[in-house]
């Protein structure tokens, strides 16, 4: 593993010094509520916290983003695209977990339809990631395949080992961010100590849910009416779906503004009726139980078929943020003991 | 692309044909498609809605549609007149399988608006430069009624002629009609098209798809010889937004046009 | 809390028994600290799942909407006004519903708790008469639930359930608080001041209809931000999309929102949602001295019309 040391002391002049040559977005509190903000100085910047209550999705895949917009509805014409971020951007102390989720996003919208928005943007952004040292109990990365220290997706990866954090590098986007900052090399003693911090970190984890063969069950059970069951207590929201680090389903609309307007993409939800009506009055997915199995399926069985990656890194929002408490792992490990039916 | 010209296809005035012309003669060029594949049409200020191709690409110049006004999109495109540009995306999904056809007969059974991409497929086929390249084409194309049949000028044409067999039926006639009366899954039992190096092409209301495959399976039909167009709500045409899927398969991106052997490996949901 | 929890499985398990019911709806124990989950139980052996404390804080009225079997249900004050409403509004009839009313304490806000313990991550909580005793990774604390509740539980003046076919546990003492002091403060506020504020709070809106979804009284068929043709409002998170959905939704609720905060509370991003809704019910109550879902007989007041209503708005706009 290559590594830095940075002291704890030395984290917040490192973060100004990046700040001077990026667009940096690191997780801020506001009324309590803990979101991704642009920020100018690393004294707004949170290094311990738990977690955001939004994903940094956003910042690369915004709930609401003019494709492009018009001067006049009157035919084609004038149509403008808006430019990208012209600095290049950093994502500062992201979760293990949401940076994982890129990821997948990348292999959606960077698939055999390239989607320049979200790549541009992909590109044109540095991720340095903070380890869990503490994992909540609704954090179940480590049976999804990340972990409280996952590397997928970040440049950098901070390890807190004291004093100091253990820089890990990724890329050499990331390594790119600590030239010439005469940060010294990690030692084995560091390494072994960051090592251990892993551990216990893993350790502490509970048993979260069972992916092995989750797969060929779900797809095995599609009729079941265990789905009704599982489904009954949810109120339809979009919560589950909008706090996702990975739910990327859209919307296009057109927003008339003045004589012209904008062809804007926002996040949708398979969770809204709407979401698959048909103008015909048709719905393929027409109550929550269909809807609810879509979630499943495209998270744990479709995904992996386009992506060969499942659609959950283990964040847990889905869980704590629930009105009605329908925690997803409860419904996969009641899935994994269901019979198969074939 | 520039609208031409609208025709009015039923006489309740909700189904229109647009026949569109490339404004910048470069996208014409790179616009390659075959039938069975769509497009989304944009207008701006209300959207883009998904629309197959009405039109056949051996008759280059011109791209038409056919549009159903029942949305929001669909009522704003019956509401402009020649003259007026509308935007076009595409083309999209996957269309039927010309090559796999080539040299096979083809049955097409179709039933209301769903038929425009079996009409391009068929226009495809008679085409002289490529009839030598299928067999026999039978159409069965069945409305609820004579006024709602589409592109009665094609209907006419291909009645002349010797090298298609063509059967139009409506489920109540009215005094002038002189052809079936039935609905088109008893019309394909009757008139029952050989299976032999065939395929069956079925496209229509999901009511008329339900109580057709029976029908065709009956007359020894095999599944991977059965091919559908699939409809389902659409927005990106990309296979990204989430909604169009059929299991793991997007209908916008891996179809529309999906053969009853795959279609039946997939959950039930459509 | 236990002594509530036994009765309630016994009264469920007899209703199950004896089919008066098919089903009976209430809370069970959730995956997290300080969290019950509604549960559905249609077999007498599944009663031991049910649970009464402190957490009961959704409004399972929600759950009554477009069904056709017999249900009983487990009842608070504010679920209890929430099925009168329905009933009233013909989404269920009153015999298809055996009301399990339950008097209420006040249900615990279990984010005012954890930020009590300052980030400490709480991993059990016990209950013992008005203690919580929280107990984390290296922590204990005892913290007094009475001053946890939820804000729409702090304002609360029909704690004990309006209507009932079995009443468990006995009667609370009601609140003694000025009832609208709340919308009284925010009524004296200027334009500006208000308008800034709610500017603030629809900003948090991610427009995840979580407050639509969780409000029992919001069961539309087609609710009007679904409507295509026309389309009323946009589907952004534009200021002016946010404030007109919240605007239409307490609208829509004004003589109709019995006060239960489920809005608020499934709200993941904290916007006071209930504001709106307290202005107009104080309104209502003002004006027409009426107040949802106390009584099976009172009529609507934005549903019919008396010749004395007040109508100085018309007169002076």
């Amino acid at each position: 593993m290559k590594a830095k040391i940075i002291k704890k002391t030395d984290i917040a002049s490192f973060l100004d010094k990046l700040i001077e040559d990026y667009e940096a977005f690191a997780p801020v509190e506001m009324d309590g509520l803990i979101s991704f903000e642009k920020v100018s100085s690393s004294s707004e910047a949170l290094l311990d916290y738990p977690n955001s209550k939004m994903p940094p999705k956003q910042l690369l895949f915004p709930q609401s983003e003019t494709l492009f917009s018009y001067s006049s509805t009157k035919d084609t014409g004038e149509l403008e695209v808006p430019s990208g971020p012209e600095k290049p951007r950093l994502i500062f102390s992201i979760r293990p977990c949401d940076a994982m989720s890129f990821t997948l996003l990348d292999k959606v919208f960077g698939g055999d339809f390239k989607d320049p928005y979200y790549l541009n943007r992909r590109a044109n952004t540095v991720l340095v990631s903070i380890g869990c040292t503490t994992p909540r109990a609704s954090c179940f990365c480590n049976s999804v395949g990340g972990g409280p220290f996952s590397t997928e997706g970040s440049d950098l990866l901070l390890i807190d080992i004291g004093d100091e954090y253990v820089v890990q590098i990724v890329s050499d986007k990331g390594a790119k961010l600590l030239d010439k900052k005469g940060f010294e090399d990690t030692g084995k003693e560091k390494l072994d100590l960051a090592a251990g911090v892993i551990k216990t970190a893993e350790a502490s984890m509970g048993p979260g849910v069972k992916t092995e063969g989750l797969k060929e069950k779900l797809d095995s059970i599609f009729d079941d009416p265990v789905w009704q069951q599982l489904t009954e207590k949810c109120l339809g929201c979009g919560i589950c779906t909008y706090l996702c680090p990975t739910c990327h389903c859209f919307d296009i609309v057109d927003e008339t503004i003045g004589s012209g307007g904008e062809r804007v993409r926002l996040w949708d939800s398979c969770q809204f009726p709407l979401f698959t009506l048909q103008a015909s009055g048709a719905n393929p997915r027409p109550t929550g139980k269909e809807r609810f199995r879509q979630r499943m399926m495209h998270k744990f069985s479709y995904l992996l078929d386009s992506c060969d990656q499942i659609g959950c890194v283990g964040c847990g929002r889905c869980i704590t943020e629930c009105p009605v408490n329908l925690d997803i792992r409860q419904v996969l490990n009641s899935i994994a003991q269901l019979e198969s039916v074939k | 692309m520039r609208i031409d010209k609208v025709t009015v296809e039923t006489d309740d005035w909700d189904i229109k044909t647009f026949s569109l012309s490339f404004v910048n003669q470069e996208d014409e060029a790179d616009f390659k498609y075959i039938p069975g594949q769509f497009v989304e049409l944009s207008v701006l200020g209300k959207g883009e809605a998904p629309f197959g191709m009405a039109s056949s690409p051996t008759q280059p110049g011109r791209l038409e549609f056919t549009v159903s006004k029942i949305g929001v999109v669909t009522t704003a495109l019956h509401n402009m007149e020649a003259g007026r540009t509308v935007g076009v995306r595409g083309p999209l999904g996957n269309g039927y399988p010309i090559e796999e056809l080539k040299g096979k007969n083809m049955v097409m059974i179709g039933g209301g608006f769903g038929f425009s991409t079996l009409r391009a497929l068929t226009n495809l086929a008679l085409d002289e430069t490529n009839r030598d390249n299928f067999k026999d084409i039978t159409v069965i194309y069945g409305a609820r009624r004579p006024g709602l049949l589409l592109y009665k000028d094609d209907l006419e044409k291909w009645g002349k002629r010797s090298d298609i067999h063509l059967h139009l039926t409506v489920d109540t006639g009215d005094e002038e009609w002189a052809g079936k009366v039935g609905f088109v899954p008893a019309v394909t039992k009757e008139v029952a098209p050989s299976s032999e190096e065939a395929y069956a092409l079925v496209c229509g209301p999901p009511a008329m798809i339900k109580f057709t495959l029976p029908v065709v399976e009956e007359l020894g039909f095999p599944p991977e010889r059965t091919l559908l167009s699939m409809e389902m709500r659409m927005k990106c045409g990309l296979g990204m937004c989430g909604r169009c899927n059929i299991g793991s398969q997007y209908v916008c991106r891996d179809g529309p046009v999906f053969s009853l052997a795959k279609l039946s490996r997939l959950p039930q949901e459509y | 809390m236990p002594e509530l929890t036994n009765k309630i499985r016994e009264v469920a398990r007899d209703l199950l028994q004896q089919k008066k019911v098919d089903l009976v709806i209430g809370f069970a124990r959730g995956t997290t600290p300080m969290c019950s989950t509604p549960c559905f139980v249609r077999q007498d052996g599944e009663v031991n799942g049910l649970i009464w404390d402190s957490f009961c804080e959704n409004n399972l009225a929600k759950y009554l909407v477009k069904r056709s079997d017999k249900i009983a249900i487990i009842a608070k004050g504010c679920d209890a006004r929430a099925v009168v409403e329905l009933i009233k509004e013909n989404q269920i009839s009153r015999d298809q519903v055996v009301i399990i009313g339950v008097p209420c304490q006040g249900m615990v806000d279990r984010g005012m708790v954890r930020s009590a313990l300052e980030g400490n991550e709480i991993q059990e909580v016990e209950e013992k008469d008005d203690r919580l005793i929280i107990k984390g990774k290296n922590f204990e604390k005892v913290l007094n639930r009475n001053e946890f509740l939820h804000p729409s539980c702090k304002v609360c003046t029909h704690r004990n359930p309006v209507i009932y076919d079995i009443l468990v546990g006995d009667t609370v003492k009601e609140l003694d608080t000025e009832p609208y002091l709340d919308v009284a403060e925010f009524e004296a506020l200027t334009p500006e001041e208000r308008e800034e504020y709610f500017s603030k709070e629809f900003a948090k809106c991610i427009r995840c209809y979580a407050c639509r979804n969780a409000c029992p009284l919001c069961y539309c068929q087609e609710c009007f931000v679904d409507c295509s043709k026309p389309q009323w409002i946009g589907k952004t998170t534009e200021a002016s999309d946010t404030a007109i959905f919240h605007i239409m939704r307490a609208f829509h609720l004004a003589g109709r929102c019995v006060e239960c905060g489920a809005c608020e509370r499934a709200c993941p991003m904290g916007v006071d949602i209930r504001k709106l809704n307290r202005k107009l019910t104080k309104d209502v109550k003002e004006r027409f001295d009426y107040e949802a879902g106390l009584n099976l007989e009172e009529v609507a007041p934005l549903s019919t019309f008396k010749p004395d209503d007040a109508e100085e708005f018309i007169l002076h706009p």
